[in-house]
């Protein structure tokens, strides 16, 4: 195989990577910024920057936290240049977004407490149970200690409780 | 659950902040306490429903016309960087198209779901929006005339003989050389040409028949 066919099968795997990782990319935006059309201009621009950025990828099986963090910067990039405005979740049509919609009412309930979880909780949780990211690579991505980390997703969880029907635990100092 | 021990509110921090991982010997701990192991039996639950409610079907995810149109700017800057690349879009444009047509139709996932007849008038429409003519020979349970690639398309589903849900995708303004099949993300489909224009089929539940493909292709008329 020639230089040239290498590049271009490498170029054609990539296109299948991000092509398969972009419905998380884009659940992931949303979780993020709440809003179904800054997630999409989000994905957008991750997409972009990825390709652009592919040399930077020497693993592939790191692609999924890559690409998250990736989404993570431009959403905070996107706030940044467009100085959007940020609104209190509770006053936010977010919560009755289709984008939510289920038959199952409790797991309705699940996504709105989720919702309105403060942006400190609902990151970390995000990064980790829908981008698989460790607790010491969202400790890195967040520039947190292991230890905020593993309080942030705690407290997470524990407001979460209520919701699932459990009885929340004693908070951790 | 309440006024834990020391070595329980420890625990109870590592399982509630990762229940799938724990340090040896917060596991340890937790085989030894049954109060511990039954909170992380409860957050193990809690994280299944979680994993769950953060896979949000993505059918609401269709965008504006403005949009879109970025959308498209970002189809044309990953096929231009391609071509730098090796022309490799250029040589390969069906695999393109399929990839194309997969994502689309995962963002309209629950189109498999329909079960009911739509009414002919609303087929009709969609075809009348979408440029296109299919007789379909199967009743047709989801169609709406989606954008795509900078157009507006047939994109219909339809139930099959057998049962099962077959997306039909009718695309006026792409034309594809030669039959090309693909499966990707547990769908496999078919991409054909027709006329001016082709034709993509998939489905979930195994290969489409060249016979169905054929009888479904000399239905559409653009």
């Amino acid at each position: 195989m020639n230089a040239a066919s290498r590049g271009t099968t490498v170029a054609g795997a990539f296109t299948r990577l991000l092509e398969m990782l972009r419905p998380d990319l884009l659940r992931f935006a949303y979780w993020l910024a709440r809003d179904r059309q800054v997630a999409e201009d989000v994905v957008q621009e991750t997409l972009i920057r990825a390709w652009k950025s592919r040399d930077e990828l020497k693993d592939p099986a790191a692609a999924r936290p890559w690409l998250f963090t990736i989404v993570r910067r431009e959403h905070a990039r996107l706030f940044e240049r467009k100085r959007l405005p940020t609104v209190d979740v509770d006053e936010v049509e977010a919560l009755g977004d289709p984008a939510l919609a289920t038959d199952d009412a409790a797991l309705l309930d699940l996504r709105r407490a989720i919702m309105q979880l403060p942006d400190e909780y609902r990151e970390p949780l995000v990064l980790q149970v829908l981008g698989g990211l460790s607790t010491a690579e969202i400790g890195a991505e967040l520039k947190l200690t292991q230890a905020a980390v593993l309080t942030r997703l705690f407290r997470a969880r524990n407001r979460l409780r209520t919701i699932y029907g459990l009885e929340p635990v004693e908070d951790v100092e | 659950m309440s006024a834990a021990a020391p070595e329980c509110r420890q625990a109870r921090l590592y399982i509630g902040a990762d229940p799938h991982h724990l340090p040896a010997d917060i596991a340890a701990h937790v085989e030894a306490c049954a109060a511990c192991r039954r909170f992380r039996e409860e957050t193990l639950s809690l994280d299944g429903r979680l994993h769950a409610a953060l896979d949000l079907p993505l059918a609401h995810f269709r965008r504006a016309a403005v949009v879109r149109t970025r959308r498209f700017a970002l189809a044309a800057s990953v096929v231009f960087a391609m071509i730098v690349a090796g022309g490799f879009w250029l040589f390969r444009p069906s695999t393109a198209l399929a990839g194309e047509v997969v994502a689309h139709v995962e963002e309209e996932a629950d189109s498999w779901n329909s079960r009911d007849n739509l009414p002919a008038t609303q087929v009709a429409e969609i075809m009348r929006t979408a440029g296109a003519q299919f007789d379909s020979p199967y009743p047709v349970v989801y169609g709406y005339p989606c954008p795509f690639k900078g157009h507006r398309v047939a994109h219909l589903v339809v139930l099959t003989p057998d049962g099962t849900t077959m997306t039909v995708m009718l695309i006026p303004h792409e034309h594809v050389r030669r039959r090309t099949e693909f499966a990707r993300d547990g769908m496999s489909g078919v991409l054909l040409p027709a006329g001016k224009g082709s034709v993509a089929l998939l489905t979930r539940d195994g290969a489409i028949a060249d016979s169905t493909a054929d009888e479904i292709v000399s239905r559409v008329h653009w």
